[in-house]
């Protein structure tokens, strides 16, 4: 049987601070609409228009791919937490908002305002003036 | 059927990334005048006309950036050396003047002509001689890396020629799907490196169906057990991170990601599989790259029958409609299995993507009509299997 050596790649090879690819920032566009199917408490919160490097591509891209398995209650064997990066933060966009506006509240109104009765308040705080 | 193929169990496909057969594994043709590799006299004209050679001067890492275009137009640009006539005729030839297109710089576009010698891949090129080499395994789609990985998972890339996300159309499921739905049930796993760097196929199958995915840990382990599902298609590391382990090094082959490292990936998939003697003896590994990256390759890509899609003018870029009826650029592809002979070499057959799906439906499900014209018309692989004696001379890796 021959056994064929195989050379390592230098350790110079590395270089997380390499600009992000193309094929790098389509994967981070495609995640980001995944994330942004997943309920608001797993959502990143990370602008990826701020992501320069492949260190904090996958930096993101590991963010999104734990919460879309957490969301499904599936962990893979073997996908140990990884370090935490310093990953540039989103800014809340009007997307954003409409995302919440979307969520139901959690927590019950006391009572419905009718109609009614939003007149019967604004009578009532002019009456007040 | 030969007895290697009766006792075939499993099915591995490993998918690397942008590089073209020419660049990878046409020095071979030197050793083995039947591998329809690299002659001395092959060229690309400059920007200034004057003819490129052919050089065995390709680096592991710092030539290619910035990374070759190989985005719809610029592979037509490269297929048809630039002629937009109704009538063209694709002759390989504008390669060189793809890549100065980005840079503008005459020296640096003749690079996209360099290829590796043997000795500089040696995990490639052994398993190229040693097992079944593809002549003609072409990317499914003149295109980049998202439309022509779906052709992997669902024979089809349901109407894209980009990076752009699609859906699956009814009635084409994934070749996942197929198996997991099937009577009886069949199990199959998509295992990317790690969540760092995750899967290409976001949208439809992470999105969806994240109880697919596993990780390369788990694949290690899941041979090591002997716990390999039916079919397993496995993703290399895309990105370099910091791991758990410390540094992950991306292991894809995408320019400008170093090219040892992606050998050495390829390494341990075959070790891990075959340090298992029953993985060994009831399982093929196939070891394809998903498009040629914008890299030179002389064989022109054939066309193909339509795959029921149009690609607006629009959408290609090119400033006319695809009709899915010509494959993209030669890409390298070798099965792997102790029941192949060595030094087989198929070359009077014509491969794609979607005989990846098609390999593992004929072979797990039978008949199977829902598929995409495209998937149907695919050429299937494991026919090359055809020891009825089980090699006991296959190489192995130092790694």
């Amino acid at each position: 049987m021959v056994l064929i050596p195989v050379p390592k790649p230098p350790k110079s090879a590395m270089n997380p601070n390499r600009p992000v690819s193309k094929l790098l920032r389509n994967q981070m566009e495609h995640l980001q609409r995944a994330e942004f199917r997943l309920p608001l408490k797993q959502q990143t919160n990370i602008y990826i228009n701020a992501i320069k490097t492949e260190g904090e591509a996958a930096d993101y891209v590991r963010r999104v791919t734990q919460a879309i398995h957490s969301a499904h209650g599936v962990e893979p064997k073997g996908a140990a937490a990884g370090p935490i990066a310093v990953t540039p933060k989103r800014r809340a966009t009007g997307r954003d908002i409409a995302a919440v506006a979307e969520v139901r509240p959690t927590r019950k109104r006391k009572t419905m305002r009718t109609s009614k009765a939003k007149t019967k308040r604004k009578t009532r705080t002019k009456r007040n003036r | 059927m030969s007895k290697g193929l009766d006792n075939l169990k499993r099915i591995v496909v490993l998918m690397m990334e942008n590089r073209s057969f020419d660049h990878m594994l046409g020095a071979l043709k030197a050793q083995d005048p039947r591998i329809d590799g690299i002659t001395a006299d092959l060229s690309n004209p400059d920007s200034t006309g004057a003819p490129v050679k052919v050089q065995p001067l390709a680096e592991f890492q710092g030539q290619l950036d910035p990374d070759p275009d190989h985005h719809f137009p610029g592979v037509d640009l490269q297929i048809f050396g630039g002629d937009t006539s109704a009538g063209r005729v694709p002759n390989m030839q504008g390669f060189v003047k793809s890549y100065f297109s980005q840079q503008h710089d005459v020296k640096h576009s003749q690079k996209i002509m360099y290829y590796f010698t043997p000795d500089k891949v040696p995990v490639l090129t052994t398993l190229a001689t040693e097992f079944a080499v593809f002549n003609r395994w072409f990317a499914s789609i003149p295109g980049p890396t998202i439309c022509n990985r779906a052709f992997a998972h669902y024979g089809t890339s349901f109407g894209k020629v980009g990076m752009d996300l699609f859906y699956i159309n009814e009635p084409y499921k994934s070749i996942y799907d197929r198996l997991i739905l099937a009577n009886p049930k069949r199990t199959s796993k998509l295992y990317y490196y790690d969540q760092a760097s995750s899967t290409q196929e976001i949208v439809n199958l992470l999105q969806h169906q994240p109880e697919l995915f596993g990780t390369y840990k788990q694949f290690l382990s899941d041979c090591k057990k002997g716990q390999l599902p039916d079919y397993s298609f496995v993703e290399p590391n895309y990105s370099d991170h910091d791991g758990d382990n410390g540094a992950e090094i991306a292991s894809d082959q995408h320019p400008d990601h170093h090219v040892q490292a992606g050998e050495l990936f390829i390494a341990t998939i075959y070790n891990a599989i075959k340090a298992n003697p029953d993985l060994w003896q009831s399982t093929v590994l196939l070891v394809v790259y998903d498009e040629h990256g914008g890299i030179y390759d002389h064989v022109v890509p054939p066309a193909c029958p339509k795959d029921g899609f149009v690609a607006a003018a629009n959408d290609t870029g090119t400033g006319r409609a695809f009709e899915f009826d010509r494959l993209g650029i030669r890409v390298p592809a070798i099965l792997i299995s102790p029941w192949i002979p060595k030094g087989t070499i198929v070359s009077d057959r014509t491969f794609e993507h979607a005989s990846i799906p098609a390999t593992v439906t004929k072979h797990f499900l039978g008949n199977y009509d829902q598929r995409s014209p495209r998937e149907k018309a695919a050429d299937t692989f494991l026919d090359l299997i055809t020891l009825d004696t089980m090699r006991t001379d296959c190489p192995d890796f130092g790694v």
